[in-house]
């Protein structure tokens, strides 16, 4: 496991000296900044209001400006992983190294999860701002980022498989996008059909599950589905991974 | 030692290396010659565990390649064709982090080394992505060699150098006579004529010649010539 780190180093400075990462970065903060101001202004010219009781749970769970960034961001941190090296040729010196495919992915996949909460600890302003202005639930705050980093953990390893599954670091992105992208839709059946389906639709609900943590209720079924998608997508990689040998 | 023993290999149905046997004693310098597309970077692939063969069976210094792949790349030092390198690292981090991966003890120690031994010290703080083709060639020796593997796998070392750093290649690959088992791929005959101790000629993923220069009544020139030459022509003579 020692080498999953040394995987993970290189994989995050070589991240931080691109200029991908500061375009992402920048436009990350400017889109949430737009979106925390609109919640803002809504809030404090609507005191009562539907749904979500404050602009912080809004901000988190509230509104599809939440994922709708997502379905772009995750995508483009995770496509370079490992189809990054496959066009590069790089994959060739790494996997002729010593190493387990094991250590690579985990390796590669804990880079993802440090991008992920890269792109979140900024927004904790937010939260910083909010309590300048009046009270605000710091069980809710943090909730939300639990529920975040779960989050995460599940679309940076759909990212990470979709990386591996790829030739190249285009169609990793648009596999990405388009899985999560499905997997939202789907959870928007929710609203929309009953019975078992509906039962179903609210399980993979991304909307529900960050709406029930931005009010502070940490449901561990979505902790369960998160964590289950996580480990099956990097046991994924990881087979996928053994399996080009052969290819 | 390197030993390979009816090695096979398809791409979907397709066959790129076809029942290739061989061996490679400690301490001596083969050649692996053939023209493009005859196979070599598939055999080295396999023999470097990046490809798992389809069938046969490979052993690096005794130990199963197929079976304990991770054990038998800690026996080798690879340079893969065209030296794939990560672009946004510099000379020394790259070293660094490539004997961070294999494990290598006093690691500051063996980048140094491994930078002197290979000839680019004077570019350690260079960045990757703008080294020239001879200081790439360089760095990725100094990979191949920065764990001190008993075993050198180097698929096209030269090409694409000028015959100045082509001559300053090869003495240093003569220099690892009797000290490191190295396998080199080619397709140019007077590299092998330069450096190998034997030469194992494969065309179109067959073996059909093993031998020393020297070995054969006819020069290797014309051995090869023929040999390629009617792969060319599709005549079997
Ligand atoms: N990834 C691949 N997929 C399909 N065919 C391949 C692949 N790599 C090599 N080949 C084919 O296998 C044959 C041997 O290629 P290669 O081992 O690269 O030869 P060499 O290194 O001797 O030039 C060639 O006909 C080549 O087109
Ligand atoms: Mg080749």
């Amino acid at each position: 496991m020692r080498t999953a780190w040394v995987v993970l180093k290189r994989e995050l400075s070589s991240f931080f000296v691109s200029p991908l990462a500061y375009v992402v970065l920048t436009s990350w903060l400017v889109w949430n900044g737009v979106v925390f101001w609109v919640l803002a202004e809504f809030y404090s010219r609507n005191a009562v209001s539907s749904g979500a009781s404050n602009p912080l749970s809004g901000f988190f769970g509230g509104s599809a400006l939440f994922f709708i960034p997502l379905l772009v961001f995750v995508p483009v941190l995770t496509m370079r992983l490992v189809a990054g090296e496959k066009q590069s040729g790089t994959l060739e010196t790494l996997m002729t190294a010593p190493v387990s495919e094991a250590s690579v992915i985990l390796g590669k996949y804990g880079a993802g999860l440090v991008m992920w909460c890269t792109l979140w600890l900024p927004t904790l302003v937010y939260a910083w701002i909010m309590s300048q202005h009046g009270s605000v639930d710091w069980g809710a705050i943090e909730a939300s980022y639990f529920g975040i980093f779960f989050l995460g953990a599940y679309f940076m390893a759909i990212g990470l498989l979709m990386s591996v599954l790829a030739p190249t670091q285009i169609i990793a992105a648009v596999l990405s996008f388009v899985t999560i992208g499905v997997l939202f839709t789907i959870g928007i059946g929710e609203f929309v059909l009953d019975g078992v389906a509906r039962e179903v639709c609210a399980y993979l609900s991304m909307w529900g599950h960050m709406q029930s943590f931005s009010k502070g209720v940490v449901d561990t079924r979505y902790l369960v589905f998160d964590l289950s998608v996580a480990v099956l997508a990097v046991g994924l990689s990881i087979g996928a991974l053994k399996a080009r040998r052969a290819g | 030692m390197i030993g390979v023993e009816a090695l096979t290999r398809g791409y979907g149905s397709r066959i790129a290396v076809d029942n290739v046997s061989f061996r490679v004693e400690p301490g001596e310098i083969v050649g692996f010659l053939g023209p493009n597309g005859a196979g070599k970077t598939t055999t080295l692939r396999m023999l470097t565990g990046y490809l798992a063969p389809t069938s046969g069976d490979i052993r690096i210094d005794g130990i199963d390649a197929v079976t304990h792949s991770i054990r038998a790349r800690e026996r080798l030092g690879y340079m893969a064709e065209g030296v794939p390198l990560y672009s946004d690292m510099r000379v020394h981090e790259y070293l660094r982090h490539r004997g961070a991966l294999k494990r290598v003890p006093n690691l500051a120690e063996a980048v140094d080394l491994s930078l002197d031994l290979a000839g680019v010290a004077d570019a350690r703080t260079r960045i990757l992505g703008q080294l020239s083709k001879g200081y790439r060639q360089r760095v990725g020796l100094a990979d191949a060699l920065i764990a001190d593997p008993p075993i050198l796998i180097l698929d096209e070392p030269t090409s694409g150098l000028d015959p100045n750093q082509v001559r300053q290649f090869r003495e240093l690959v003569r220099g690892f006579r009797g000290k490191k088992t190295v396998l080199l791929s080619t397709h140019i005959l007077s590299e092998v004529e330069a450096v190998c101790d034997r030469v194992i000629i494969i065309r179109e993923g067959k073996k059909v010649a093993d031998l020393a220069p020297g070995d054969s009544e006819k020069s290797l020139e014309d051995v090869f010539a023929e040999l390629t030459t009617t792969a060319a022509t599709g005549d079997p003579s």
